[in-house]
């Protein structure tokens, strides 16, 4: 009966106060909604997304013109046409207004096979990823190695055209690789969206922000004198952690929900990709469950350490981030050095990115985040343990 | 009622005790006010005694009971209404109620007629759906007092239950709690108001510094002997000589013009006098024994109660 009570109690303190909900639920699935939209620049299936560049052609050849033609071919690189000098683009991309500027030297194709080839020259951004920037060198070479063996074989295809043996066909490279992803959908390989990479590492992370209104509604409770007129009735530090838990489990599990809805339902209304559940409920619901617990014993734990409601917001606000970071929240953990790599496994949002990238991706069932629902429960234990010795410890001062 | 023996408390790293070698008794039914300024270990002494801290040293029985060992069985029959508004702004006065009353495990069939009987012990009749963090400060004090009657207490510790609140609303919540008390309910009340314990208190504790300094019936306390004390302002200050004829008088302090005694009987009253006449030296005035609890507060800790 007290256990109800006390739900029901923190459940009318919620609904009176807009202010919670909006951080509770408005912002997650604003949250979701946005990251969704914003991670969704997967450069092989969506033509919208790109990267912009400039191209100064200082030859103007055959062989620079085949170069252009090379490099347009290719989607997502977009050239911005531009009749400004040289060094205007260059202020132009330290400005973010394309990412690089490409230039092709006077003589590039007159001294492309001799002992002195003039390079291009590609320029980046500051702002430019490395990723990114990877990826348009690769391209560039890609483009280039292209350009250059059209030219030194163009002989060799004039002979062999002349011979009546048929042409050289310069594409045949790339008939030599065939790539696919191992995602399923439907029992069929599908390369798997960008947002259903990011969506179960955002709900993850937003998922342990409950610490925020829970600590600082705890903080106020122990200073309005609440939580010792409870105390003085007789109500142990047991019921009053398990009733706070089990509310904002609750409060967790509908989030959870909220956000999902919010990545399968709203994110194609806004065009962006639709999440895709997997095809186990069971385990979804177990993962969702064992992240909740976590995340709001570790919210109690926070609750219990600090003093005031500015503390919990600083101690929420930076740990969160730090789990974050070495969970492989915001950078996937194969991009780490070893030592990260290493130190990853020890963030519960790792084993829930873990978890719910199982059932996400890798199609898993529920013997598969076994392993990463017991870490999280053990966590969300010993964190329900610390909170109890710290709130014994507290009332004897 | 309420039986403490040695009791001496020490928050976890503090140098000193909180609460230092107390003890006291209260009597059933009684209204004992426990007078004391801030940091004197009034609330500490309230915490101890609802079960929140645990004293290191001492013994405390309540209606015959061992508050270490059953301490739950005590928390029963007596209720706390802390100093601070220790109820939730946003729920109206009947949500917060009916949840205290849950939290009581008051049944349910019970807690419509104990909440009834709150709420109108403490005039909040008009009030039940407002929400608290609406109410003026006075209600805010009365729906803190309805809280802490959910239990029908038989033992109830108010903690400064009038501080910051409108003449009004502390005539309204003193009545109140002499109605409580009149209807059976032991009531533990500390304040640092002394005019409140004047009018309202059977019994009164003096506390500072975790030292229980005096405790009795206010006349009791007034009309000690340890409170007998003579002070004398002279028109002029005495010379030498009669400081030497003064010095007869056992106890007799002098300060420039002021003469002080502790304890002084009637007979000795008349022998300063005449050797005050005998040395021609004139009183501008004289002061005997205490007029009230504040004096006697300056006397015994030598500070005013506010300080």
């Amino acid at each position: 009966m007290r256990l109800i009570a006390l739900i029901v109690k923190e459940w009318k303190l919620l609904l009176r106060d807009w202010h919670a909900l909006l951080l509770l639920f408005a912002m997650p699935a604003a949250f979701i909604l946005v990251m969704s939209l914003a991670m969704q620049n997967d450069f092989a299936e969506h033509a919208s997304v790109s990267v912009h560049y400039y191209l100064v052609d200082q030859d103007s050849s055959a062989v620079s013109k085949a170069l252009l033609q090379q490099l347009a071919a290719i989607p997502h690189f977009k050239r911005v046409p531009s009749k400004a000098s040289l060094a205007q683009l260059k202020e132009r991309v330290k400005r973010s207004r394309a990412q690089f500027v490409v230039i092709v030297p006077k003589d590039f194709g007159k001294a492309m096979l001799g002992k002195n080839p003039e390079p291009v020259q590609m320029l980046a951004g500051p702002d430019v990823e490395p990723a990114v920037y990877q990826l348009f060198a690769a391209a560039l070479r890609g483009a280039l190695g292209h350009t250059y063996l059209q030219h030194l074989l163009a002989p060799l295809q004039t002979q062999l055209e002349i011979s009546g043996s048929g042409g050289l066909d310069l594409d045949a490279a790339g008939k030599l690789l065939k790539d696919r992803s191992l995602y399923e959908v439907n029992g069929q390989n599908r390369r798997p969206t960008s947002v259903q990479q990011s969506v179960p590492a955002w709900l993850l992370f937003a998922m342990f922000f409950i610490a925020l209104p829970l600590s600082t509604t705890w903080v106020q409770e122990r200073q309005q004198g609440t939580y010792a007129r409870l105390r003085s009735m007789g109500l142990g530090a047991g019921v009053l952690l398990i009733g706070k838990l089990l509310s904002y489990i609750i409060i967790n599990l509908l989030q959870v929900v909220l956000m999902l809805a919010v990545g399968v339902f709203v994110v194609p209304w806004f065009g962006g990709d639709s999440l895709t559940l997997g095809h186990a409920p069971l385990a979804l619901s177990l993962m969702a469950l064992a992240v909740s617990f976590a995340s709001v014993a570790y919210a109690l734990l926070i609750a219990n350490l600090v003093s005031t409601s500015e503390q919990a917001t600083m101690l929420t606000g930076v740990t969160n981030l730090l789990m974050a970071a070495i969970g492989g929240i915001m950078v996937p953990g194969f991009l780490m050095p070893p030592v990260m790599q290493a130190l990853s496994h020890y963030s519960p949002m790792a084993w829930g990115l873990q978890g719910f990238l199982d059932i996400f991706l890798r199609r898993g069932g529920l013997s598969m985040v076994l392993s990463q629902a017991g870490l999280l429960s053990g966590f969300g234990v010993g964190c329900l343990l610390l909170s109890g010795w710290l709130l014994n410890k507290r009332q004897r001062k | 009622m309420i039986q403490i023996e040695d009791l001496s408390f020490r928050y976890p790293g503090a140098v000193r005790d909180a609460i230092q070698e107390l003890s006291l008794q209260v009597h059933r039914g009684s209204l004992f006010g426990l007078l004391g300024p801030n940091g004197s270990g009034k609330t500490t002494l309230i915490s101890i005694l609802t079960g929140l801290l645990s004293p290191a040293r001492g013994a405390i029985r309540i209606d015959g009971l061992n508050l270490t060992a059953q301490a739950r069985k005590i928390q029963a029959f007596s209720a706390l209404v802390p100093q601070e508004y220790a109820f939730y702004p946003r729920l109206s006065v009947q949500d917060n109620l009916q949840f205290f009353g849950a939290a009581l495990t008051v049944p349910a069939a019970e807690l419509r007629g104990r909440l009834d009987e709150a709420i109108t012990t403490t005039g909040l009749e008009a009030f039940r759906k407002i929400r608290a963090e609406h109410l003026s400060g006075g209600l805010k004090r009365r729906l803190n007092l309805a809280i802490g009657l959910l239990n029908r207490p038989r033992l109830l510790f108010l903690d400064e239950p009038t501080v910051g609140i409108d003449p009004q609303s502390r005539h309204f919540i003193l009545e109140s709690i002499r109605r409580i008390n009149a209807a059976g309910t032991t009531v533990v009340y500390t304040t640092h108001y002394m005019e409140e314990v004047e009018s309202l208190c059977d019994e009164i504790g003096i506390l500072d510094d975790g030292h229980l300094l005096a405790r009795g019936t206010l006349s009791q306390l007034l009309n000690d002997a340890g409170s007998q004390a003579l002070t004398i302002n002279l028109t002029t200050s005495p010379t030498a000589a009669q400081q030497a004829a003064l010095q007869a008088i056992a106890g007799l302090q002098i300060d420039v013009s002021t003469l002080h005694v502790k304890r002084c009987d009637a007979a000795q009253v008349r022998t300063l006098l005449d050797v005050l006449a005998g040395q021609e030296l004139a009183v501008g005035r004289l002061q005997y024994g205490y007029g009230n609890l504040e004096e006697l507060f300056l006397h015994l800790t030598g500070r005013q109660l506010r300080d």
